[in-house]
């Protein structure tokens, strides 16, 4: 493969790299880099603490002016009519680089804290007008409440005056003097007028009778609206109650009972003209207020709306300002010499790229002092760094899931865009059911463009990420479809079948044409298909498992070269593959050979496979001629099982052997084996100390060959090489069977396939009456809904799932090392990650 | 008629593609991708055709029936 363009199949090549950046410089340059999202900068100050950091200052304005932007976010969330915010994509862009940026920073800081201050007095003041309007509300109907009292209690004056003689004593009497005039000043009724929770209002009562000991006569009425409160948004229901009762030490309880029971008091005139200008009054000031209120709302709102016209790019500026800052706090920072020192990854084939854009920010910034690159030699582990396109991203992503690949080791998505929508299709194979989720996938790829914008949930999202995957799952399983001949448990009869019915008989008869592409549909419906068709899924799987395991198996040989260690292609990769192939490549060529045979013309009876497997290791050398293959077959199966036995220890011992010997050579020679391999790593411009800790992933020695041999310990290797091999042998026995979910899933489909036909649509295709159309038309819907839920949906996450189990455990057993840290460039599209 | 022939020609035709996609994929950021699909892509159809070719070439049982079947061969 050319090195000119990357390739999928091992990650970049990438340099660690230092940059020296003039201060006056080192904010357009980060942006200019973040824009670029090819760098990952490393954190030369891991022992500073946040807050000791150089630009904490910056850090703290911009959190400020984010907090702000959360306010207002939160503000037009809040308002009832939907408040108008323009996208980012229409906004005026803000400039936040080049020689004005510092002042377009300051003003933003300005126009935001501006804004908030406004709202906040605007907002104050709308509760202030709120809460007044509440009361005056409460004020009014305490006074129409009252009149309703006093006028009720005109009525009753005679009933009562003639039932008492003693002018004293009852109450009522006092309003026919009332309505003379408070100023009489002789025995007249005082009372307490005002308003109460509702909840409340018992136990005022009783609070009040036992107080008073009886010498009170309250009544009290609903008021109908609940009032709201406007910072809550609870509603409380309140009772008008009126009080009256004689003497002021009475008044002055009943005043300090109704206070700690929570009444408000409304000072009442007894006048009913006096009564009637407050109301009157009361009303006026209602009207003045919910003006004044309308009004803030509306001044609100308008505020709002200029807000919402620039409030995204103001969060776009706010979040990129933020992640230069935190960046430019992972410097280096040279007081004397006013340059601030950066080391970072960068994929060595885009350091021209790098150069360029530097040279780009020193433009925009309008200085004349360019940032220097510079790049180091290190020994330390480098991210792991595959380029991905739209297409290649959902693939990488699903077998990175199980581990990221150690750096430049064979990197096994790269495979995976074929062999894991293969496999899924062995699964689903199912012409129609391939055909629903080609044309899902279809659709959603020819509106990624707004898909990709908006946001469309976390289920829909998934499937969006993945809809290349769905693609090619898509077409290989309408391949395997034709293969399976299955097209929603029906079968397809593209060309003549091999089988013929002569006479009308229920057996068939070979014609001796093999049918040429999958399936013959004679087949279908027979009582014994499933008989026929297990054997055949049952072989295939294993036939195309073990060559699966093979390829994965031989994807060690690059990495073995890549890294230096020849000698794990004889100790590891030969005693590996000979064991897997000796037995189970001998199984595979069994199955093959016995298909091949025309067992009518042959003396003996087609032997089981399965037994030959078992009896080949209980019995070595013992073949039955009445059951034997092929002649020969037992020498040739001692020799095959001497080779497998061959290859265990073989695998166990040869490489702890190398190690000793690679051990007891450099003890020899007088070398001592140091502590730490990483001290001893060529000395670099930065400090190694500072930065081993937060290195990530630097145990893999084994990328740069040449320290190894301080760092191994023998017993290490030992124990290592016999987990490998346990591992290997039994897994290798385990995992062939595993492959059998091949099967397992693609007859689970088709047996659901055909119940879900036999139970909606069958027999009712042809119908011959209005019932019969109804009932075609209701099981046709859904069996079209069962479909797409159970066998398309549930199905495919079943065997998508399968598929992945398969590349995840059997395919990366073979072959993949893992361990490696991926690459996380500051990037502003996305959520601008950090580096490690 | 049903012999060996096909599998091996299927398979001269399935190496040839393969070739001819490994040689004539052009240059550039995504040949290493374009490749290894179609290669492998050839390889797995022609392997799964083949095994389900192979699978009915000397059939060890025959399809039977409760009923006399009513399709034609």
């Amino acid at each position: 493969m050319s090195d000119d363009y990357p390739s999928l199949l091992r990650s970049e090549r990438m340099s660690l790299v230092q940059l020296f950046v003039p201060t006056e410089v080192a904010h357009d340059t980060v942006h200019e880099l973040g824009e670029l999202g090819d760098v990952q900068f490393k954190d030369l100050n891991p022992s500073v603490n946040p807050f000791q950091r150089s630009f904490v200052g910056e850090i703290r304005r911009i959190d400020d002016m984010a907090r702000r932007t959360r306010f207002f976010d939160a503000q037009i969330e809040k308002e009832k009519d939907v408040v108008p915010v323009r996208p980012l994509y229409e906004c005026a862009p803000l400039l936040t680089v080049g020689p004005r940026s510092a002042q377009t920073v300051d003003e933003l800081d300005t126009t935001l804290s501006q804004y908030e201050s406004k709202l906040t007095t605007l907002n104050e003041s709308y509760q202030t007008l709120s809460e007044r309007t509440r009361e005056l509300t409460e004020a009014r109907h305490v006074l129409r409440e009252t009149a309703v009292f006093f006028d009720k209690a005109h009525t009753q004056t005679t009933n009562i005056r003639s039932s008492f003689d003693d002018s004293a004593t009852p109450l009522l009497t006092s309003h026919d003097d009332r309505e003379g005039g408070y100023s009489s000043g002789s025995f007249d009724l005082e009372f307490v007028a005002g308003t109460i929770e509702r909840s409340r209002v018992p136990t005022f009562e009783r609070v009040l009778w036992r107080v008073l000991r009886g010498n009170l006569y309250m009544n009290h009425t609903d008021i109908a609206e609940p009032f709201i409160d406007p910072s809550t948004n609870a509603e409380t229901r309140k009772n008008v109650f009126i009080i009256f009762a004689h003497g002021d030490v009475v008044l002055a309880k009943i005043r300090k009972v109704a206070e700690s029971m929570g009444a408000t008091i409304f000072p009442i005139d007894a006048n009913a003209d006096k009564r009637a200008d407050a109301l009157r009054e009361v009303e006026n000031r209602l009207e003045d207020l919910q003006t004044v209120l309308y009004n803030t709302g509306i001044g609100r709102r308008s505020e709002l709306v200029k807000i919402g016209e620039s409030l995204r790019v103001w969060q776009d500026v706010v979040k990129k300002e933020k992640l230069i800052y935190e960046t430019l706090n992972l410097f280096n920072y040279d007081v004397r010499r006013k340059t601030l020192i950066a080391e970072a990854w960068v994929p060595t084939r885009d350091l021209t790229k790098i150069q360029l854009a530097l040279r780009h920010a020193t433009e925009e910034s309008g200085t004349s002092v360019p940032p220097i690159l510079h790049e180091l030699q290190t020994s330390k582990t480098p991210p792991t760094f595959h380029r991905t396109n739209k297409f290649t991203e959902g693939f990488q992503a699903i077998m990175d899931s199980y581990g990221i690949s150690a750096y430049q080791e064979i990197n096994p998505g790269l495979f995976a865009i074929t062999t894991f929508p293969f496999l899924f299709a062995v699964m689903f194979g199912d012409i129609g059911h391939g055909f629903i989720i080609l044309i899902a996938a279809v659709y959603m790829i020819l509106r990624e463009k707004a898909m990709a914008k908006q946001d469309n949930g976390e289920i829909i999202g998934q499937f969006f990420y993945g809809r290349y995957i769905i693609l090619m799952m898509g077409l290989f399983s309408i391949y395997t479809g034709f293969l399976y001949n299955d097209l929603f448990s029906k079968t397809l009869h593209l060309f003549h079948s091999g089988w013929t019915f002569p006479d009308n008989s229920t057996r068939g008869v070979y014609t001796g044409h093999t049918y040429p592409f999958g399936l013959d549909p004679a087949w279908h419906g027979a009582t014994n298909a499933l008989v026929f068709t297990n054997s055949y899924k049952m072989k295939m799987s294993i036939v195309l498992g073990v060559i699966h395991m093979t390829f994965a198996l031989c994807l060690q040989v690059p990495n073995h070269f890549r890294f230096k260690r020849k000698s794990d292609i004889y100790t590891n990769f030969i005693p590996q593959m000979l064991f897997l192939q000796s037995i189970f490549g001998y199984l595979v060529l069994c199955i093959l050979y016995k298909w091949s045979v025309d067992w009518t013309k042959s003396p003996v009876s087609p032997p089981s496979l399965l037994n030959m497997l078992i009896t080949m290791f209980l019995e070595p050398g013992k073949v039955d001629p009445e059951k034997q293959l092929y002649p020969g077959q037992g020498f040739v199966q001692t020799v095959l099982l001497g080779i497998a036995g061959v290859c265990v220890p073989w695998l166990l011992i040869s490489k702890p052997y190398l190690a000793w010997r690679e051990m007891h050579k450099t003890t020899g020679a007088g070398y001592v084996t140091l502590g730490n391999g990483e001290e001893t790593a060529i000395a670099r411009h930065s400090t190694d100390e500072t930065l081993e800790g937060e290195e990530e992933g630097n145990g893999r020695a084994i990328a740069e060959g040449d320290e190894e041999h301080e760092g191994h310990d023998f017993g290490d290797v030992v124990i290592h090489q016999i987990i490998h091999t346990i591992e290997f042998c039994l897994g290798c026995i385990s995992h062939t069977a595993s492959y059998l979910r091949l099967w397992a899933l693609s007859l689970a489909h088709a047996q659901l396939s055909e119940v879900l036909w036999s139970m909606t649509l069958d027999g009712r295709t042809d119908p011959k009456s209005i019932g019969g159309w109804i009932g075609l038309g209701i099981m046709g819907f859904m069996w079209l809904n069962l479909t797409i839920g159970i066998l398309c949906l549930m199905e495919g996450l079943s065997a998508f799932l399968h598929a992945l189990r398969l590349h995840w455990v059997e395919g990366n057993s073979k072959h993949f090392e893992g361990g490696g840290y991926p690459f996380a460039p500051l990037s502003f599209a996305g959520e601008g990650s950090k580096e490690a | 008629m049903a012999s060996l022939f096909p599998i091996f020609l299927v398979l001269a035709i399935t190496l040839g593609l393969m070739s001819a996609s490994f040689l004539f994929v052009r240059k550039g950021p995504n040949q290493a991708v374009i490749r290894t699909s179609l290669m492998l892509t050839f390889a797995v159809c022609y392997l799964t055709w083949m095994v389900t070719y192979l699978a009915q070439l000397h059939p060890l049982m025959v399809p039977t029936f409760s009923a006399p079947p009513a399709h034609t061969a």
